[in-house]
């Protein structure tokens, strides 16, 4: 499965729908997407998660790499996620404490 | 679906070019002989994020220069144990370093944290990840 980048702007943030595959090959599609954001002066951005089939650690570092891009802009990055299998490679890596992570887009938009 | 005793050891070799769409043929052939050993999914994600892992690592931005041209190698086996060897005849960059392209991330550490029996061997002229999960 291939990745796919859905956008759209919900209660002042911009929200990005992932679905497919982050990996090594089509990771750069996602960390072009939020550079375009960021360029667009959207600073505060929720990635939905829940229909990633798969992460490595290139699509983490995308994700690190978006989340310095919108704090050096007093911005924000929450990713959704429920899926164990990709929860235990952002506590793995220590990742989980530098995200906030919550488990599905209504609890993050009520969280804003 | 053999289970146990039962099941018959396989092994399966995969060379691709350095072309990070190749990894997911990789990742598939990995599931594909994991989901032979009768384990349940979560072992058969782990096998698929290790192998793809690697590679990815191999071909990655944070592998390193001039290493355009070599091919990378992954065998796949089990018999009392599960085996995922990626090899390349180059010397890959395995070692992390905060200021890299990956954003300070540690991408070796992933596959560090997530194998138990996790080792990489290097000669002059080329990097073995072999990874390996026992079956019993």
């Amino acid at each position: 499965m291939d990745l796919s980048l859905e956008t759209r702007n919900e209660d002042g943030h911009t929200i990005i729908e992932v679905g497919g595959e982050i990996d090594v090959y089509t990771a750069p599609r996602l960390r072009d997407k939020i550079t375009e954001l960021v360029g667009e002066g959207h600073y505060n951005l929720v990635i939905d998660m829940e229909k990633v089939d798969f992460l490595d650690s290139t699509g983490l570092g995308v994700l690190v790499g978006g989340l310095k891009k919108v704090r050096a802009h007093d911005g924000s990055m929450r990713l959704i996620c429920n899926q164990e299998r990709l929860l235990k490679i952002f506590r793995i890596t220590g990742l989980a404490k530098v995200f906030t992570i919550h488990g599905s887009q209504a609890e993050a938009l009520a969280d804003l | 679906m053999p289970s146990g005793s039962d099941r018959a050891a396989a092994t399966v070799s995969v060379t691709i070019a350095r072309d990070p769409a190749l990894v997911r043929t990789v990742r598939l052939v990995a599931a594909s002989v994991a989901r032979r050993t009768g384990r349940d999914e979560e072992f058969v994600e782990e096998v698929r994020l290790a192998a793809g892992e690697a590679c990815a690592l191999f071909l990655g931005e944070s592998a390193g220069s001039d290493l355009s041209e070599q091919p990378v190698s992954v065998t796949i086996s089990f018999d009392e144990a599960l085996s995922v060897d990626v090899s390349t005849p180059a010397l890959v960059d395995v070692e992390d370093h905060p200021d890299s392209d990956l954003e300070g991330l540690e991408a070796w550490a992933l596959l560090r944290g997530l194998i138990a029996d996790f080792k990489v061997s290097q000669d002059a002229v080329s990097t073995t990840v072999s990874m390996r999960w026992p079956l019993s």
